[in-house]
């Protein structure tokens, strides 16, 4: 690198790469940072997506929505004795309406969900509950597809690391779900969960003697995020085992050859040789997938519409159904946090270094 | 450490394209929601009838639109020669028809050039299209189709159909709907076609089981279906069910519960006055009902049904009841068919007989206010929505519903389409959504409707807590008065 005082030679080389790299700054200032900066700015007004309507500036109100909470206890129901209501036939204690005890001013709070601690019935509340189960259910969309992803890709990766006929082949035909495009896929995967027997699920499941043949899979709360995270692990597991494939094969085979001898199983060759040698690989995979996953827009918006949101069908639906540029806009800077938030924890924990040392 | 800021400056970036991919960035140049051309071809053929007859929106994946506008603008190629761009149906039936009509101008007027584009088949897309042209106020779309729904959202971005003679041409067109398109005294849509709620029904199993005709109230409904399911489940038909209906949350449950309200003496949600009229025990109770209705004559399913989901059951025989808009008549009718000649349509049932009431859907024609020919535009429109041009639509295989009332007392539509005049007061009666009294909020107020309604058909809250939370939700929203129906 090119030091105060050193040679005119370096400075001039120094002077002619930044001109090569003005177009590519200019280029991204136009279709990047612009853009972002234009996000920030709009999260905290009141614009109206294609209105002429007038735009306030309207503080922190956006995030406000999105973001309030609250947990009220909830008081068990009492009869005029003053003795708990109980269910007679489940022994189950029966508690008020949550909307009783949510504060309504100066902004209504919805009921998220209840839950019980101690036996004392808690209710989580928000101002925009949808935003609060959509980033939930994004997160553990992401974390589980992200696990299965890998372990399954993991798999994958070493059956068709070792040497048998037709290796070529099989790698290639393991991509096919990765190949076809989301928007495909999707609505293929919503026609195999029909909720009656023209749905390939429910056929086979009613053949296996599972279920009456006519289980809600895309409308039943209890099924949605799980079909979602079986559709993507169906997809996305291929990529991983590419990812993970490229990594297997920088391994020099001698040091394999080298614990045959010394007389290590194989299951502690993979322990001790693969996975800490995959460490690098495995962190850029875990990376690109987990930021994929929290950004899942296509998968939701296709399979599920608005009967639960992912984060970006959220926005997706804030702006274009509901106009809501700034309030959408704020929810975008919210899943940029969090993306950021995971981001900086894997750098951290998986000791990914961007110097060279 | 160098390299490290690059590293960092590099993560920035990614992150911020990912962002403005998926927020508000700027809406002018992103693209729809369009993933891949592909998938236009696989879910296009089965979901194009109903995305363009139904004024709902169909399948999501048809977000895989086809094309969006080019860019290239209206600009004159010959001298005198005005070009327009109408951004047109999605892929289907209408659309062949469209271009037929277009070819038929285009050869009429070689002054006034029409060039015709399919548009997304969700009408949901389409929405958003219009509203990144509008945003950029953009020239590129002349002439377009608008939702029934949409003339109080969009009216500002639209054209004044009474500047160019508009008010004499809608005068032979249904009232309703002219006062639907009508925002601050502006005409900013032409009627078209309409739409309705319809019940199906089998006329050859009525006749089996020993009814006399189709049912006049719910209760009759929910009878006849019972009988109907039973005794075919018992002949073997274990997939048999009494009544199909849309119930996933999206803006067909806005439709068919404001019909189970509606004919309940319930209101319709928001009055034409902006007065917050839901929370009653009508409205309650018709919601009640149609939980009843889940697991006993409707499958458990039917909470994800959207039009063709409910017509894909009533297609292959296996329900004796449908719900659903003029478009499953024609499609009931083909080859196909397990039904065809088995079935009619009538009113759908009311809490009591003569309480029937059907959601009013259709499409309009509009004009962008930012067109550099409005002129010419206009004029084709009103050619588009003209009565001849109507009938013609009419007759086409898409079998869409004329507007303009003499159209009911034609002969050729009497003897090709014989349901059309026999289901008029059916489309005279129909209740229109509150999208104007709401306008520009309509949407959230139907995602609140709807989610709350779909809250109730899966069991969360039952329709007495469902009417209460809705009222105070477009309370919230709207800052409207609460009155009685």
């Amino acid at each position: 690198m090119a030091k105060a005082g050193s040679s005119d030679l370096a400075k001039q080389e120094q002077r002619l790469a930044y001109w090569l790299l003005a177009p590519t700054f200019i280029i991204l200032l136009t279709i990047a940072i612009y853009p972002l900066l234009s996000v920030f700015y709009n999260s905290f007004t009141n614009n109206v997506f294609a209105s002429s309507a007038p735009v306030e500036f309207v503080g922190i109100e956006n995030y406000q929505q999105l973001l309030s909470m609250t947990i009220k206890t909830v008081p068990p129901k009492l009869d005029d004795a003053g003795q708990p209501v109980v269910d007679a036939n489940t022994g189950a204690v029966q508690y008020e309406s949550a909307v009783a005890v949510l504060p309504r001013e100066p902004v209504r709070f919805r009921q998220v969900t209840q839950f019980n601690l101690f036996g004392t019935q808690f209710v989580l509340g928000a101002t925009d509950p949808n935003f609060i189960r959509a980033v939930w259910d994004t997160i553990v969309f992401a974390v589980a597809t992200v696990f299965l992803e890998l372990v399954l890709g993991m798999i994958v990766a070493l059956i068709v690391n070792a040497n048998f006929k037709g290796r070529g082949f099989m790698r290639a035909i393991i991509l096919i779900p990765w190949a076809i495009p989301t928007a495909v896929s999707s609505q293929m995967w919503a026609y195999m969960l029909q909720p009656n027997r023209t749905g390939f699920f429910n056929t086979v499941f009613w053949y296996l003697g599972l279920g009456n043949g006519e289980i809600p899979f895309l409308s039943d709360p209890a099924w949605q995020l799980p079909s979602m995270i079986m559709i993507d692990v169906w997809k996305t597991t291929p990529f991983m085992a590419l990812l993970i494939l490229a990594g297997l094969q920088l391994i020099p085979g001698d040091i394999y050859e080298a614990a045959d001898v010394d007389g290590a199983n194989p299951v502690r060759q993979f322990f001790q040789l693969t996975l800490p040698l995959m460490k690098g690989t495995i962190a850029v995979a875990l990376v690109f997938r987990t930021l994929d996953a929290l950004r899942v827009f296509d998968l939701f918006q296709i399979v599920l519409g608005q009967a639960r949101y992912s984060m970006a069908s959220f926005t997706y639906y804030q702006l274009i159904q509901n106009r809501q540029m700034g309030y959408s806009s704020a929810s975008s800077v919210v899943i940029f946090v969090v993306l950021s938030i995971f981001a900086v924890i894997y750098m951290r924990s998986l000791g990914v270094k961007s110097d060279e040392q | 450490m160098k390299r490290r800021y690059l590293a960092v400056l590099g993560l920035l970036v990614i992150m911020a394209m990912v962002l403005s991919a998926c927020g508000g960035g700027a809406p002018a140049t992103e693209a729809p929601a369009a993933p891949a051309a592909p998938a236009a071809t696989e879910a296009a053929p089965a979901e194009a009838a109903p995305a363009e007859a139904a004024p709902t929106e169909a399948a999501p994946a048809e977000a895989a639109a086809t094309e969006a506008v080019p860019a290239e603008a209206a600009a004159p190629a010959a001298e005198g020669v005005v070009n327009l761009t109408w951004v047109g149906p999605g892929p289907g039936a209408e659309f062949e028809m469209r271009k037929e009509q277009v070819g038929r101008w285009n050869a009429e007027n070689p002054d006034i050039q029409v060039k015709l584009i399919e548009g997304p088949v969700s009408a949901t897309d389409r929405f958003g299209l219009y509203l990144q042209a509008f945003q950029a106020q953009s020239s590129d779309i002349d002439i377009m189709q608008i939702d029934v729904i949409w003339p109080g959202d969009l009216a500002e971005h639209l054209l004044d159909f009474n500047e160019y003679g508009g008010a004499e041409a809608v005068a032979g067109d249904f009232p309703a709907i002219v006062q639907n398109n009508t925002v601050d005294g502006k005409l900013v849509g032409l009627p078209w076609f309409t739409d309705g709620g319809l019940l199906y029904y089998r006329s050859d199993l009525l006749e089996k089981y020993g009814f006399s005709g189709p049912p006049a109230t719910w209760t009759e409904l929910e009878e006849m279906s019972q009988t109907i399911q039973d005794g075919e489940r018992a002949e073997g038909n274990q997939d048999f069910w009494g009544y199909v209906w849309q119930g996933a949350p999206y803006e067909g449950l806005t439709c068919d519960a404001l019909e189970w309200v509606y004919s309940s003496g319930g209101g319709s949600i928001v009055s034409p006055e902006k007065v917050i009229t839901i929370n009653n025990d009508a409205a309650a109770g018709s919601l009640d009902r149609a939980y009843s209705w889940i697991g006993k004559i409707s499958p458990p399913g039917v909470t994800s049904f959207k039009e063709e989901d409910s017509r894909a059951v009533w297609h292959g025989g296996n329900a004796a009841f449908m719900r659903n808009w003029p478009y499953a008549y024609g499609l009931s009718e083909g080859e196909d068919s397990a039904v065809a000649g088995k079935f009619d349509a009538t009113a759908l049932p009311g809490a009591e007989a003569g309480m029937s009431a059907a959601t009013l859907g259709g499409w309009q024609v509009g004009v962008s206010k930012y067109s550099k020919n409005p002129e010419a535009a206009a004029k084709l429109a009103l050619w588009l929505t003209s009565e001849e041009e109507q009938k013609f639509q009419a007759l086409s295989p898409s079998s869409l519903i004329p507007t303009k009332m003499a159209l009911y007392e034609d002969p050729d539509i009497a003897a090709e389409r014989p349901f059309m005049p026999k289901l008029l007061p059916v489309f005279t009666s129909a209740v229109a959504r509150p999208s104007t009294a709401t306008a520009p909020k309509y949407n959230e107020v139907s995602n609140i409707f709807f989610s709350n309604v779909s809250d109730v058909l899966t069991g969360k809250q039952n329709g007495a807590d469902a009417v209460a939370n809705i009222e105070l939700d477009l309370q919230d929203l709207l800052g409207f008065e609460v009155g009685a129906p």
